[in-house]
């Protein structure tokens, strides 16, 4: 109160503009819904607005182009369709090896060193990753020495040299890199967690170990990029400070007498079942780290919206859901809490709970989260908290196109995965017809607490027993007696570079 | 080929250079209560605004006692205010008054009884609950009740509800050593609601949900410090370092300090430096500043200005001898080398970030000589740190192999000892310079990112560093990172900490790789093969290993396909011993 009467006295004795401040301080609504804004129209972009299409020797590649001249800067970008699922079990490593060694490894003209040399003189950023279902290679450089850098990009992208010694020097740093898996408990989660949803052979799950790496050959790396870098599997987009049809024409010149190969196969759907039930993995850190879910669905489903608008109340929205509020805000279980919905495009994807809480408490959380899972299917969620969803989705739209290297990386992934064009024109209206109907019914359709697998990772012997010495409260008792009948199996620690189980300490 | 490589880089070098610093004008708005505002609008990125306010308040402005304070006070800035996140603010201040009352009973308890007992050895913990006794256990479960209770009239995080369903995104917040920032990204319509939800939290702040958040405290320094593969040993290494100044404690504060401010230690705490003239707001993306200007007036205008905060007084006292810390943990074997620098904005920034610069990245010196060319490290950096009041400029590597930390230690004293000794040439100086410049436009193009570039340096000493430090880059000369070398990296300025692999934390690679390639029937036998190995190699002098190894070396040829992986093993085994021996004579 005295607040107000201080500010408002220094304001009128020192301002000249007293009376606009006053009549402006009269004016805040008390609440932020009375607040009235301006309407904000917008429609999303047309991907066909900026694709254009050259032509190599025979294959036409896309281009999706979006110039902006606020810096001197260009971002050229290409984008392949392959990645792990493509290389045999027993090279596990290939196609990110593969990826790493185009940038690492020189071409067939230029020594490595001076390849990054020139990268560096010149503070272009150049990169070529393969990934688990894309490859690609980009290039960020000033404009001014746009051509110097382009064809050292195109030389990379075209005639990579893998040079031996930097295969083997690959090699050691990736080995070092394994000794440290068991090192962080998040590591072994999500190595695990893969393993129980997809099945270790599949290649979501599937691990490098020291074996397959030493099976890679300089002449499989080669083989790997011949087959997935050709210009029949090739989108690209492009950023920046520059004219399109200069563009056009400097990357027809640039990809001439490209060999055209094989567009990529899609990826090949897991064969693994999913097996319920709780599994622990022994690793001496002070809190648990939990993930629990089971399989999930497709991108292109027609429940897709429905589900997200659900999952964004059960635990995905942060702090406004659920999950979050009960884990942390209620009972300050954990510092982070939540669920997930992660589509996939090319078979169903996974539904997720993770959080970690100090030993004691990992039962507890479990039990809270799994009441919020079945709240979430027995009652209808409440009229406020859809709006908040819907909302939150519609008026963050825009977001999606806000800059120019995001929005052509939606055009291209869309290509890429055939998405219906009309997704994004009728994805606002799909968002308001979500009732609170849907929800419950998509709740009771996608989420099985029943069936769900449950992976720990911590000190399982303090786990188990619970919160039975600290809880304050009776009815907050909780043990991990209380899943599964208490039946637990315990996943063993794998060997770092073999991924063999290591014996019990 | 390298000819005419460098010849073209040579034409390009002068192109690369001439492109200058882009500069970034915001408008600079005070309001007369102190409160400053940065305002820079910007139409890349339309219908999208990055807006923030940081206090220029941190760890370093804590005393022992109430360390974390700083960051605890984050988390409570998110609870609301007597309008949002609560149905029925005077009940709900009732709830506040008689927690506090509980909590401070239990407090006294705490550092009375508790102490007492765990200073006679009594219990193992004062602030484990499972320790508790009687008279605690009752007024906790009070407090519990209380709490439960206060839930019926909590509306649950609503502060970030009403953000959310109006479509403002990434709102977050973080505390460091010399600043709070909190920042958002609201939709170009709705700067009114950032105005009104921001300048209602600082007007009319009050502390809900004060003793449950401890909690959530609790489980993020377990998630950060204690859960990771190193965390409690930076936080040890970190209070070991800065010797006088505060930033030897961490900013998520020290257990026993979380469990003990009150009500009253935040209200002060609030009062001294959430001050609008202690305040920055910074806006940057798809606005009109007229309209951003008249919105700051009527909103942030109603904020009373305090008095000065008290500034920190304490210096880093000068170190006098070197300090060093040997962990053991389950982590790549790794060292850290620090020293005391400057603090930011002094003279000698640009030219410590350059040397910093010519250390790092794939052409950098430490990777073409540790990683390429000794082959003993997996990775290996450089960081200047040039923070509010102090700074540090520290090497870092991971092993490689059979390196141990203190290989890496000696190979970065000899890279220090080239740049003491050596002036850098020009090419790798116009590099680095190249590199900056690039950098500069390329960290100007994402409003949210542009915000928290300005918020960050004007809360460190001043925003016109966004322009001033690519400039001064660019007039670093190869006898200025000569000098600064020569300045700075003495021994006695320097502190390091060793981190080697807990034994029996995992098995020796070696051992694993001779596992592994082993046929199936044998690999049973490897860890008998192995104890055998290395307890002859125990006893053994340097004339007899080096024997060994020729007699092992000249037999590899003859044995059998699957005695290769033993035989293998042993010569590293042998190897490595040797190596061990020789070192030890040198010393």
């Amino acid at each position: 109160m005295n607040r107000i009467q201080t500010c408002t006295i220094t304001a009128a004795l020192v301002m000249a503009a007293a009376s606009s401040t006053l009549l402006a301080k009269a004016g805040i609504p008390p609440r932020p819904e009375q607040i009235k804004f301006a309407e904000l129209a917008f429609e999303p972009p047309m991907s066909e607005d900026y694709r254009h299409e050259i032509n190599v020797d025979g294959a036409t590649v896309p281009v999706y182009m979006a110039p902006s001249h606020e810096f001197p800067l260009v971002s050229i970008s290409f984008s392949f369709k392959g990645g792990a699922y493509l290389e045999p079990a027993d090279k596990v490593g290939l196609a990110s090896m593969t990826g790493q060694m185009m940038r690492r490894g020189g071409t067939e003209s230029v020594s490595p060193t001076d390849m990054d040399e020139l990268f560096d003189f010149y503070a272009a950023n150049a990169g070529t990753f393969v990934g688990s279902t894309q490859a690609g290679a980009s290039l960020n450089s000033l404009t001014s020495n746009l051509d110097q850098t382009f064809a050292l990009f195109m030389d990379m992208v075209r005639n990579p040299g893998f040079d031996q010694k930097k295969i083997d020097l690959y090699k050691s740093e990736a080995i070092e890199g394994m000794k440290q898996r068991n090192d962080d408990a998040n590591a072994i989660a999500s190595r695990e967690w893969d393993a129980i949803m997809w099945g270790r052979d599949h290649f979501e799950a599937r691990v490098t170990t020291e074996t397959t790496l030493n099976n890679i050959t300089r002449d499989d790396l080669i083989a790997f990029h011949d087959k997935l870098f050709n210009p029949n599997n090739l989108i690209i987009s492009v950023t920046g400070d520059f004219e399109p049809s200069e563009m056009s024409a400097r990357l027809e010149k640039a990809l001439s007498g490209w060999a055209s190969g094989q567009r990529m196969p899609d990826p090949p759907a897991p064969t693994h079942e999913l097996e319920p039930g709780v599994y622990h993995v022994e690793k001496d850190v002070p809190q648990g780290k939990v993930t629990f879910g089971h399989r999930g669905l497709k991108r292109d489903d027609p429940d897709a919206i429905p589900v997200a608008i659900m999952n964004d109340i059960l635990g995905g929205g942060g702090f406004t859901s659920r999950i979050m509020n009960r884990v942390r805000s209620d009972e300050g279980l954990a510092y982070g809490a939540g669920s997930f919905f992660a589509s996939k495009v090319w078979y169903p994807g996974e539904f997720g709970v993770t959080y970690a809480s100090k030993s004691a408490t990992v039962p507890y959380a479990l039990r809270v989260a799994m009441e919020e899972i079945n709240k979430m299917r027995t009652e209808p969620v409440t009229e406020e908290e859809l709006m908040t969803a819907k909302n939150q989705a519609i008026e963050t739209f825009p977001r999606t196109f806000e800059s120019k290297d995001g929005m052509l990386s939606v055009f291209v992934g869309d290509e890429w995965t055939n998405r219906d064009p009309s997704y994004w024109t009728t994805y606002r209206d799909k968002v308001r017809a979500v009732s609170q109907d849907d929800v419950l019914r998509v709740a009771r359709q996608y989420l099985d607490p029943a069936n769900v697998a449950i992976l720990i990772v911590g000190k399982w012997e303090d786990i188990y027993k619970g919160n039975t010495e600290i809880a304050a409260d009776p009815s907050k008792v909780t043990t991990m007696a209380d899943f599964f009948d208490g039946h637990a199996e315990e996943l063993p620690l794998r060997d770092p570079l073999t991924q063999k189980p290591l014996p019990k300490n | 080929m390298r000819h005419r490589l460098l010849a073209c880089i040579a034409i390009v070098a002068a192109a690369v250079s001439s492109a200058r610093a882009q500069q970034v004008q915001p408008e600079i708005f005070t309001l007369d209560n102190g409160m400053k505002f940065l305002l820079y609008p910007r139409t890349e990125q339309p219908n999208i605004i990055a807006a923030g306010w940081v206090a220029k308040v941190g760890s370093a402005n804590e005393r022992p006692g109430i360390t974390g304070i700083s960051h605890f006070f984050e988390h409570m800035m998110f609870k609301g205010t007597n309008t949002i996140g609560t149905s029925d603010p005077a009940r709900d201040a009732q709830f506040r008054s008689e927690q506090d009352r509980l909590r401070r009973e239990l407090l006294t308890l705490q550092l009375s009884e508790q102490y007492q007992r765990y200073k006679d050895g009594e219990i193992t913990d004062p602030w484990d609950p499972a320790q508790d006794t009687e008279q605690m256990r009752a007024i906790r479960a009070q407090l519990d009740q209380s709490i439960q209770a206060e839930r019926e009239v909590t509306v649950k995080n609503e502060f970030d509800r009403v953000y959310t369903s109006e479509g403002a995104s990434g709102m977050n917040a973080f505390t460091n050593n010399d600043m709070t920032f909190y920042f958002i990204n609201v939709p170009s319509n709705k700067l009114e609601l950032w105005a009104w939800m921001e300048s209602d939290r600082l007007y009319d702040s009050v502390f809900r949900e004060f003793y449950a958040e401890r909690d959530v405290v609790h489980e993020e320094r377990r998630m950060r410090t204690e859960s990771t593969p190193t965390g409690i040993f930076q936080e040890q290494f970190e209070s070991m370092f800065w010797m006088s100044h505060p930033y030897n404690w961490p900013v998520i504060g020290w257990p026993s300090d979380l469990n003990s401010y009150t009500m009253e230690d935040a209200q002060n705490y609030f009062d001294t430096y959430y001050r609008p003239n202690n305040i920055v707001g910074v806006i940057v993306g798809d606005f009109d500043p007229a309209q951003a200007k008249s919105l700051i007036n009527t909103y942030f205008g109603r904020l009373e200005r305090g008095p000065e905060p008290p500034k920190v007084v304490t210096l880093e006292h000068k170190q006098q001898a070197e300090m060093r810390m040997n962990a053991e943990c389950d982590c790549q074997p790794q060292v850290e080398v620090r020293y005391h620098t400057v603090p930011f904005g002094h003279a000698d920034e640009a030219a410590l970030t350059v040397m910093s610069e010519l250390l790092n990245g794939r052409t950098g010196r430490l990777y073409k000589n540790l990683v390429e060319g000794k082959e003993i490290a997996s990775s290996a950096f450089a960081q200047n740190n040039n923070m509010k009041y102090a700074g540090y400029f520290a090497f870092s590597a991971e092993t490689k192999g059979d390196a141990a930390p203190i290989d890496l230690e000696r190979a970065w004293y000899e890279e220090l000892k080239k740049l003491q000794n050596e002036l850098v040439s020009d090419r790798e100086l116009q590099k680095v310079k190249n590199q900056s410049a690039a950098d500069v436009y390329r960290s100007l193009q994402n409003n949210f990112f542009i915000m928290l570039q300005l918020g960050y340096y004007e809360a460190q000493g001043g925003w016109e560093y966004i322009n001033n430090m690519p400039r001064a880059i660019q007039a670093v000369t190869a006898d200025d990172v000569q000098r600064v070398a020569n300045a700075y990296f003495s021994e006695t300025n320097r502190a390091v900490a060793t981190f080697n692999r807990k034994a029996g934390s995992t098995e020796d690679p070696d051992f694993a790789a001779m596992k592994a390639a082993l046929p199936a029937e044998m690999a049973a036998m490897a860890p008998m093969i192995k104890q055998q190995i290395e307890s002859q190699l125990a006893s053994a002098s340097l004339d007899e290993l080096m024997q060994a190894q020729a007699e092992t070396q000249a037999q590899m040829a003859q044995m059998p396909a699957e005695m290769k992986p033993v035989m293998e093993f042993a010569l590293k085994k042998i190897a490595q011993r040797i190596a061990e021996l020789k070192a030890a004579e040198n010393n």
